[in-house]
């Protein structure tokens, strides 16, 4: 009787364990990664790690790939039919390229069984949509902000400018007491995409910046035009380090950590610049200076995720993974060990708390904006981006070639969004 | 006579054998040669007769689209006045240094063993740190130093020269760099081929009297020719092919400036306009094509010569 009943008994419990193993799924998964920086591999590979214990009947291959190799590797991924089963990748323009020519994924089944419709906020959900259809999941996004020499800023006892007049004050001063006001680096040209995106956010509203990165008004347009009057304003006072173009954003984020550089319009990545904790008695942020009180205000907050190619072979495998990455769980994790901002609304506030930083961006930019962009070379077609950012980079050094700049850039325009 | 057909037999069955050998020990390096070399360059011109940008789905045939637009945009008239300036430069420059350098070592100089090792170690070291040293270490406006060195002479005025951010320089500077990679290789070469120069024709010059200048300019040069014209050859062939040290230095910047040809085309691949950059491929591929010939030609006559 003892007997049978253990018998029975283990019956049950191995038909348990083999539901169990069927559940967490079998076979192969191939992951491909940007997450090339120290930091985000070690992350990215722990996450992998924890995955594979919880679901050890899947083999994880996981690829890491330089990130700006990534950008062009991806393409002849999606045109193999032997596709990586996950990738990294980003949101708006950048993903749409992809969703509209039915290269990725429906993935609302995951979305519909993990509950996230309820754990993302509206506009996380909107952004990972496609002609209504998920086809994105966010796991991370950081902010934009013009970040400062608090020790600087606190011997010259000047203070956070909060609109255009102020900033251009805090360029006077810093260039009095001899340090170069703003630093930027324009060799790969893309810091000039935020200075851009902010200056016309902020002359003419977030609305009108989408439409112009969706190639629907003409560059030559004179609300473009006098985007580049603010901009110029900067120049004439010398606000910039004469050197931008020959440095990259490193070079210039090194002169500001050596202290002759006060302030750096940046995403919050500009932190690991500093080495050995000093960033918490050297580095503050302030939300960009509000120029026009009347426009609503838009912010940058580039947000990164995760998309299945539609041909992915290990499909179902493939959507399991994407339940744990963009899990509360592994979110919050991120939260720890890389401060960034998690785009699911329940993760755990004491997490933020422990970051400073995080409560500071959550409180002054990102819940004060009426509008957030990714980056100007994530929400326009990649060739204008290119195209357009080289143009900024012109009128930094000759603004008085900004009409001719003008033109060229709307024969892209034209050209590319016809 | 009756033997005659037979031996024609033989003859054909022998000369059917050696084909069959030699097409067996070919086979494989032609296939591998299809598959890398004579497939991409085919595909190349079809693809610069489209617009594919790199995704799956139907290719879109333009026709000369990208040709036109080639002529008539900036970054391609800039690239190709970069080449040709590099060029100009590269066949003048290195090649009298690297003439000279040789004529130099190969008399009975002090050190001349190191010497040569010296100027020659800059084409052993990878382009992109021989990039990366001129870029961080020479050209660098706040720590480089050739700014450091001139503001010896200039005072703190030599910090703002921006040797690869202003669009005036940044061509000249990374040709720069790339004069000094180049000389200690046409050194070399202009060696080699003094050494096939006969000390017995020389020896009689002299004993005419030919010294010096004339010597060289008479004698040594003219025998040398065969040296020379491969050495301009190469040298525009590496101005054409010029990428890595571009890319590494300025990629190409501040806008276009300092681009060239080969960049341009990377770059364009970058923004994922593959037709575009294959359009860029095919005018490059025609402008080496030309200079190709005449170095093949040259050295197939020097090889039947021998």
């Amino acid at each position: 009787m003892k007997k049978w009943l253990l018998v029975a008994l283990g019956a049950v419990v191995a038909g348990a364990g083999a539901a169990a193993v069927m559940a967490q799924g079998s076979g192969k998964l191939v992951y491909n990664s940007n997450g090339s920086d120290p930091a985000v591999r070690k992350f990215d590979e722990e996450q992998v790690a924890r995955f594979q214990k919880a679901y050890p009947g899947i083999n994880v291959t996981h690829n890491t790939v330089d990130h700006e190799g990534f950008k062009t590797a991806i393409r002849t991924y999606l045109a193999s039919d032997n596709p990586p089963d996950v990738l990294t990748w980003f949101a708006g323009n950048r993903m749409r390229a992809f969703s509209e020519r039915g290269l990725a994924a429906d993935i609302g089944d995951v979305w519909q069984k993990n509950g996230w419709t309820k754990a993302f906020p509206k506009g996380m959900q909107e952004l990972s949509k496609s002609n209504g259809k998920f086809v994105f999941v966010p796991t991370n996004y950081y902010w934009w902000a013009v970040y400062y020499r608090k020790d600087i800023f606190a011997k010259l006892g000047l203070k956070e400018a909060q609109t255009w007049t102020q900033f251009l004050g805090l360029c006077d001063s810093l260039n009095k007491a001899g340090i170069t006001p703003i630093l930027t680096g324009s060799k790969f040209l893309w810091p000039l995409g935020g200075w851009f995106d902010f200056l016309n956010m902020r002359v003419n509203g977030p609305k009108f910046h989408f439409d112009l990165t969706d190639g629907k008004i003409p560059y030559t347009d004179a609300r473009v035009r006098r985007v580049f009057t603010y901009w110029r304003q900067l120049l004439d006072k010398k606000c910039f380090n004469d050197d931008a173009a020959s440095l990259d954003w490193q070079d210039a984020a090194a002169v500001m950590t050596a202290g002759k550089g006060g302030m750096y319009l940046m995403g919050d990545f500009i932190r690991d610049q500093w080495k050995d904790g000093l960033e918490k008695s050297q580095l503050d942020f302030f939300r960009f200076p509000i120029i026009d009180s009347k426009q609503p205000v838009g912010e940058e907050a580039p947000t990164d995720g995760y998309f299945l190619p539609a041909k992915a072979p290990n499909l179902e495998n493939a959507k399991l993974f994407l339940g744990y990455i963009a899990g509360k769980e592994n979110m919050e994790a991120g939260v720890k060990e890389l401060g960034r901002l998690a785009p699911r609304s329940d993760v755990d506030a004491s997490l933020y708390a422990a970051k400073p930083q995080i409560g500071k961006a959550q409180k002054t930019i990102i819940d004060r904006a009426d509008a957030i962009a990714q980056f100007y070379d994530r929400d326009t077609d990649p060739e204008m981006a290119n195209i357009g950012m080289k143009g900024f980079q012109e009128f930094m050094s000759n603004p008085s070639q900004l009409d001719a700049i003008l033109k060229r850039l709307e024969a892209a325009r034209a050209r590319i969004f016809r | 006579m009756v033997q005659t057909p037979i031996r024609t037999v033989n003859r054909q069955q022998r000369a059917f054998n050696q084909f069959l050998a030699i097409f067996s020990f070919l086979a494989v390096p032609l296939l591998l040669y299809t598959v890398w070399v004579i497939y991409p360059t085919f595909r190349t011109l079809y693809l610069s007769l489209t617009d594919w940008d790199g995704l799956p789905g139907p290719i879109n045939f333009v026709g000369l689209e990208n040709f036109q637009r080639l002529i008539t945009e900036e970054p391609f008239q800039k690239s190709i006045v970069n080449n040709i300036l590099w060029i100009i430069v590269f066949i003048t420059v290195p090649t009298s240094l690297g003439l000279g350098l040789a004529m130099v070592l190969n008399t009975e100089v002090k050190f001349d063993r190191f010497l040569k090792v010296a100027y020659y170690l800059p084409l052993v070291l990878a382009t992109v740190v021989a990039a990366l040293v001129w870029a961080r270490g020479v050209y660098s406006p706040r720590e480089g130093l050739l700014n450091s060195f001139l503001a010896l002479f200039m005072g703190d005025a030599a910090y703002k020269i921006q040797w690869l951010g202003d669009p005036n320089l940044a061509i000249w500077s990374v040709i720069g760099a790339a004069v000094w990679r180049q000389v200690g290789y046409v050194m070399i070469l202009y060696l080699a081929g003094l050494k096939t120069v006969d000390a017995e024709v020389l020896e009689a010059a002299k004993m005419d009297g030919a010294e010096g200048w004339t010597l060289f300019r008479y004698m040594v040069f003219p025998m040398l020719a065969p040296v020379t014209t491969i050495v301009v050859v190469i040298s525009v062939i590496d101005s054409l092919r010029s990428f890595d040290m571009v890319n590494i230095m300025t990629r190409g910047g501040p806008f276009d400036s300092s681009n060239v040809l080969a960049n341009y085309m990377y770059l364009s691949f970058e923004d994922y306009r593959m037709g575009y950059a294959a359009s860029i491929a095919v005018v490059l591929f025609a402008i080496s094509l030309v200079f190709i010939f005449f170095y093949l030609r040259e050295v197939m006559r020097q090889e039947e010569g021998q």
